[in-house]
This record gives C-alpha cells, structure tokens and sequence, in this order.
C-alpha cells in the first residue's frame, strides 16, 4: 500500500488513462475526483478470482488473508492482471460520467497523477494510521490543483471524502458532491424518449444510509425516460451486494450477491448500479438474460 | 470464558456448506423482516415508545453506578436478595452455592445464562437443568448453542426439530407436525417444572425504583419458571436496570415489537418472593409462588464498557436481535458469527465487553459496514462504527505482534 498507493500493484497511469484523450483543465475550483474506486475494480475482479482459490483451503486460507490483512500487507505480493473487457467498461462509465456533466453546463478540472486512490479500503480495515497519513496527502495534492468543491463518482469515494476526512484530516475545508447529486439540483435534462424502459435500482448502502443519495439518481432516471422499479429492500432499508468482504471471503460474498440479485430480477431485467463494487458483484452472479448496468451509461443512452 | 475467532471462522465456513442451515435462516429471516417492517407500518406510536427508550436507556447508562446502587436497596426492600458479580466466575460461584447440588433445575431462556456458562456450570455440581424455552429446549438437545437472541433454533428446519424431540426425549411421535411436538414438550417440560427445586430467568429489565423485574414472554414458560419452583434467581446483566418501572416495561414492550411478536403474550413483573398477609396480616413468604428471590445482578466488563465513549452506546441494547435478522452477513452464519453466547452486530460488541475485544475484531472484518444494523436498531446503537472501531483494535494488536516479532 505504501508503495504503490493502492491495496495492490496498479500501475499509476491506469488511474487516469481514460481521461487523456479527454483534455480537461489540470486545475481549477471544481475538481472531479474519482478516487481510483471504478478504476481499482478490474484489479480487484482478478485479485477475487485468486483469492476464492485460497478459500477452498478452508481455515489456513482465512488466517493466511487475516495476518495479510493485520500486517497491512494486504494482497500486495499478488500479480495482478485487470479483466480487460472490465476496464473498457469502465472507462465509457468514466467518460460518460464527464459527458453528462458537460451537458449540465458543470466544468470541471481533473487532476490526472493526482487522481490518488482516497484509501476507503485503509479505512474500512480500520488502519486508522495509516489511514490518517495518506488522507492528508491526497487532500494536500486536491488543495494543491486549486480544489474548493470535489465532484465524486461512487459512493464509497463520497462518503470518505465527506464524512471521514474531516475527522481525519486539520483543517478540512473541501466541499463533496456526487455527479449524481449535482445533475439532479442543477436540473439535468435529457432528451424524452430516446432512451428508456423499466429499470430497477440498486441503492448502494453508503449513498443511502450514510449520505442520503436516494432520490437523486431515481429523479435523473425518471427524467430520462426510465421508469424505475423498486426492490424489497430499497432505500434506507437497502440490501449489500456482498462486495466489502469478497477479499476475506469471495464465497459468502458470492451469496449475498446472488440473494440480492434474485432479488433485483424479480422485478426487471434490467438493474441499474450506482457504484462500481455493487456492479461488479451483481454482474458476477448475474444469468445471461439480466443487464446490469451502471447509471452514467443508462443516463448518457449508450448501450449497455 | 475464553474466545479463538479462528475457531469461529471454521466453523462459519462449515455453516456455508451446510444447505439445511442455510435455508432454515433464509425463511426464518425474511419472515421476520416482512413481519417488522409491517407492523412498525401500522404502529407508528412504537417509534414513539423507541424514542422514549432511547431517553431512559441513555440516562440509564450515564448513571449505571447509581442505578446499581438504587436497584440494590430497592430489591433488598421488597425481600429480594441482590448479589453484585463482578465477573462470570463470579455469578457462576454465587448461583452455585445457592443451587448446591442433586437438585432439579429449570431455566427459562437468558443469554447472560449463556454469557457466564451456567447450565453447564449447574449440571458438573451434580444438578439435573433443562431449558423451558422450547427453542433453547431444542438447542439444549442438539448440544449446540442458541443461533438467535430471540429465536435460539432459528437455523433448524420444522423436520430437524421434530426429530430432536422424538430421539432426546425418548418420545415417538406420531407425525412430523410441529402442533404435536409442542404438545409432547409441554407434557415432558411440565413434569420437570412442578417438581423442581429452583428456576432460573434473566430479565428485560429491573426497575431501579422498585426492584421490580419485567419479563417478557409468548410461551408463559417463563411464567411457570419464576412462579412454580420454591426458589427463583434471576440473573440480571446491569445494563437492563433502567430508573422507573415504567421504562422497564416501554423496554419490554419494544423488545417485544422488534423481534415482531406484538403485542406480547405476557408481560411478567416480578418484584419480590410472593406472600400472603391473608391471616391476622401477618407477612408469610412463600405464598403459591417462590419464597425465596435471589438477583444476581451481573457486571462482566459492563461498567468499564460504561466508561468508554464508543462501548458504552452498546449498553442501550435491549436483545430484540433486529439486527442480527437484517445483517446480510448474520443470515448466514447465525450466531457462530460473534462469540461464545451473542452473535451479529450486536453480539460482537458484546463479545467485545464480556469477553475479549482483540477475539471480536478479528471476527468484525466480517462486517460488510452497510448499516443496515445501524437503521433496524430500536434504540439506535452505531453498530457498523462500533464494529470498525474493533477491527482498527485487532488492527492495532496484530501491528504490534508483528513489529515484535523478530
């Protein structure tokens, strides 16, 4: 972690590769921060993939991941190759996520190198030291490109940088806000009718218990044309995709995210995520019949 | 009592393959969630009764000491006799010496029963014990341990029960049904309660001004537990005392509520050994019920944990096991997933106050940190920051353990 800045070796560039052909300002008062979550998630499909084989050895492959992830070490020493049908997936999410805001007349500065992973995983671990240290570095390298409000784009990346750093870092002045919530208060609009259909939504828990992003992304949907269906479990009451602990047990993860699918399929084939963890743990359990689909990419009417 | 999460771990992994395990908590805990959700819909005046819980339970640990102090004159007012233990030994070695031995003994459901170990405890002095709760009766003859708060048989499946009855008990049954199975459990259990010398109950809660301790109940075997024997003990974890009686029984009635059995079936207030002064009014102990209540009210890292700014959030539970039923991790390990007696969010951090924070945290990194513990919760405890907060302790101790080690 100390090395490369993430949980595992990712090469830097594959943070903000998507947005170099892009061209966007290096700095200014608005600043998109993706926090390398989306980004992370091909790495972390492929780190999963290895570790489910260190689940079938039962109780010495759980003390193995423990003492990895008590030393802090956590899976560092793995190869990591990213599924590369994800990262262009990925990237469209990325570029649809700027285009959107463009459309809303909203600009924005990306901050390329400085795009630095926020350290959710740090944080969740409850490593709270190191944890501490690399917050303030990245909020240094934020203040650094002329940063006042941070434009956020999942919602682990939102609630850290609103909810957490502050308690964690001096003098924490940085103001946050979803894509999500920015479209919806600023009145985005898209064209009626081009895109649509019935849809059903997927709360990520952090947006709707943490940090009260619940209607925005259904008034964003409605607005395009989609009419959304809602879950059992929806809103406050929302239910995990199991993603949090797919690197201590990929099995169990596995089955949370399947209850939850069956779950989202029962009431449309088509199931929205707003969060690159919830869509790669859904997609993963999901049948062929079934899209699961990030909503910048429904929003931005690009095929799924 | 001592705690290996690795142990835990193993036998969380074995739970997973275990397919009848897995179904019995799937149907066990979407019944639940679909019968609270309902009724909090239609009883909006409940969320006014947490609200007035959360209000005395926070006052309540602000002044536990006092409190402790209150309920312990209050209890020696009304003849009951109260015992303070410090620790699980403790309240093992006091119940022991009032018990003794070649005794009968009958228990209605307790998990602080559980927390200190004293069925078995009861049985190795020589005593005869069985669990009244048909649910702990069914754990009890599985030689397993409760997997809910409320439900302790939740994880079994209607045929898996039946044919612990009809094997244990030496009872054929004639048919798997479940009517018959309570029908042959309440004949067995019955002759068990008259006879016996002594019962045991916990409580929902004690009333600091008048000694008096609620129980809540749909079984009434609770009711039979504390009113037939000649002698009653309750064992009462001092972070059920609340200030005034009428707290204990907003605490019981929202217990009741949360765990979606409203209203409750009975409602017991226990305070003092039952008496007549029918004769010349004349004061006899021992009237049709106990002559003899002895309270044992149980400290076990409690007021230390009243202490600790975090912790002490964790001592408004009332043991309604909402949070256990919404947890996506809980339904499917049950409570093999947090410690020797609780399980779930909320069993964690008991674990953590009773038994062994580091042990606990280890178990914590199972948390997905969702929160849907920290919503369902009743009396509104930061189940998923307590739960970080004890993973950055197991953190913490295996950074230490590594830097030591050369």
């Amino acid at each position: 972690m100390r090395r490369y800045g993430f949980p595992f070796p990712v090469p830097r560039e594959a943070v903000y590769s998507w947005a170099k052909p892009l061209k966007l300002p290096e700095r200014g008062p608005v600043i998109l921060y993706t926090g390398a979550l989306y980004q992370l998630t091909p790495y972390i499909a492929s780190v999963v993939e290895q570790l489910s084989t260190i689940e079938g050895s039962r109780v010495s492959g759980i003390a193995l991941k423990l003492s990895g992830i008590l030393s802090s070490l956590g899976v560092s020493r793995l190869v990591v190759r990213p599924k590369s049908d994800m990262v262009s997936v990925v990237e469209r999410i990325l570029k649809s996520i700027v285009g959107l805001l463009e459309r809303s007349r909203v600009k924005v500065a990306y901050p390329y190198e400085d795009d630095m992973y926020s350290g959710v995983l740090l944080y969740d671990l409850g490593l709270d030291e190191l944890f501490k240290g690399h917050a303030v570095k990245v909020y240094k390298a934020l203040k650094s490109r002329g940063a006042e409000l941070i434009v956020t784009v999942d919602p682990h990346t939102t609630h850290i940088m609103r909810s957490v750093y502050p308690r964690y870092v001096d003098g924490y002045d940085l103001k946050v806000k979803s894509y999500l919530e920015i479209l919806a208060e600023g009145g985005a609009e898209f064209k009626q009718g081009s895109i649509g259909g019935r849809v059903v939504i997927h709360d990520p828990c952090l947006y709707a218990r943490f940090e009260n992003v619940v209607e925005h992304p259904r008034k964003l949907l409605s607005t395009a044309g989609f009419e959304v269906l809602e879950p059992r479990r929806s809103r406050k009451m929302t239910y995990c995709c199991g993603g949090p602990i797919e690197g201590l047990t990929p099995r169990m993860a596995k089955m949370i995210a399947k209850t939850r699918f069956e779950e989202l399929r029962e009431k449309s084939k088509t199931i929205v995520t707003l969060c690159p963890i919830c869509y790669t743990n859904l997609k993963a359990v999901a049948e062929d019949d079934v899209d699961v689909v990030d909503i910048a990419l429904l929003l931005s009417g690009v095929k799924p | 009592m001592t705690f290996n999460s690795l142990q835990a771990y193993q036998e969380i992994w074995d739970a997973l393959s275990d397919s009848e395990f897995q179904e019995a908590l799937r149907r066990a805990s979407t019944t639940s969630q679909v019968k609270v959700e309902g009724l909090l819909a239609e009883r909006r005046d409940l969320l006014e009764l947490c609200r007035e819980v959360v209000e005395a339970k926070k006052r309540s640990v602000d002044l536990l000491g006092e409190l402790v102090e209150r309920a312990y004159r209050s209890l020696e007012a009304v003849k009951a006799k109260p015992y303070y233990a410090e620790e699980a030994e403790e309240a093992r070695r006091i119940i022991g010496s009032i018990v003794g031995s070649g005794k009968l003994v009958v228990m209605a459901k307790s998990m602080a029963a559980m927390e200190v170990g004293l069925r078995g405890y009861l049985e190795s002095l020589g005593n005869e014990v069985w669990e009244t709760d048909l649910g702990e009766l069914l754990v009890q003859l599985e030689g397993s341990r409760p997997m809910h708060t409320i439900t302790p048989a939740a994880h079994m499946t209607r045929l898996k029960a039946v044919k612990l009855i009809s094997e244990k008990l030496g009872v054929k049954l004639k048919s798997d049904s479940v009517e018959e199975a309570v029908k042959t459990v309440r004949e067995f259990l019955r002759g068990k309660i008259v006879k016996a010398d002594v019962g045991v109950s916990g409580a929902n809660a004690l009333a600091a001004d008048t000694g008096a301790i609620v129980l809540v109940e749909n079984e009434s075997n609770i009711r039979l537990v504390t009113s037939t024997p000649p002698i009653h003990i309750a064992l009462v974890p001092i972070d059920k005392i609340v200030p005034t009686l009428l707290d204990a029984v907003k605490v019981a009635m929202v217990q009741a509520a949360y765990a979606g059995l409203y209203p409750p079936t009975y409602i017991n207030i226990i305070a003092g050994p039952s008496s007549t002064a029918d004769i010349e009014r004349v004061r006899v102990y021992g009237a049709q019920g106990p002559r003899e209540l002895h309270v044992v009210l149980l400290d076990n890292g409690r007021m230390k944990a009243s202490k600790d700014t975090l912790l002490k959030e964790q001592l408004r539970c009332i043991r309604c096991g909402r949070c256990q039923y919404e947890c996506p991790v809980w339904v499917h390990t049950a409570n093999k997933w947090g410690g020797p007696a609780y399980g779930g969010p909320m069993g964690l951090v008991w674990t953590a106050i009773t038994v062994d924070p580091i042990e606990a945290g280890k178990l914590a990194y199972l948390c997905l940190g969702c929160g849907r513990c920290d919503t369902s919760c009743p009396v509104e405890i930061p189940l998923s920051t307590i739960l970080r907060h004890l993973k950055s302790i197991a953190s913490r101790s295996s950074q230490a353990q590594v830097t030591q080690t050369p």
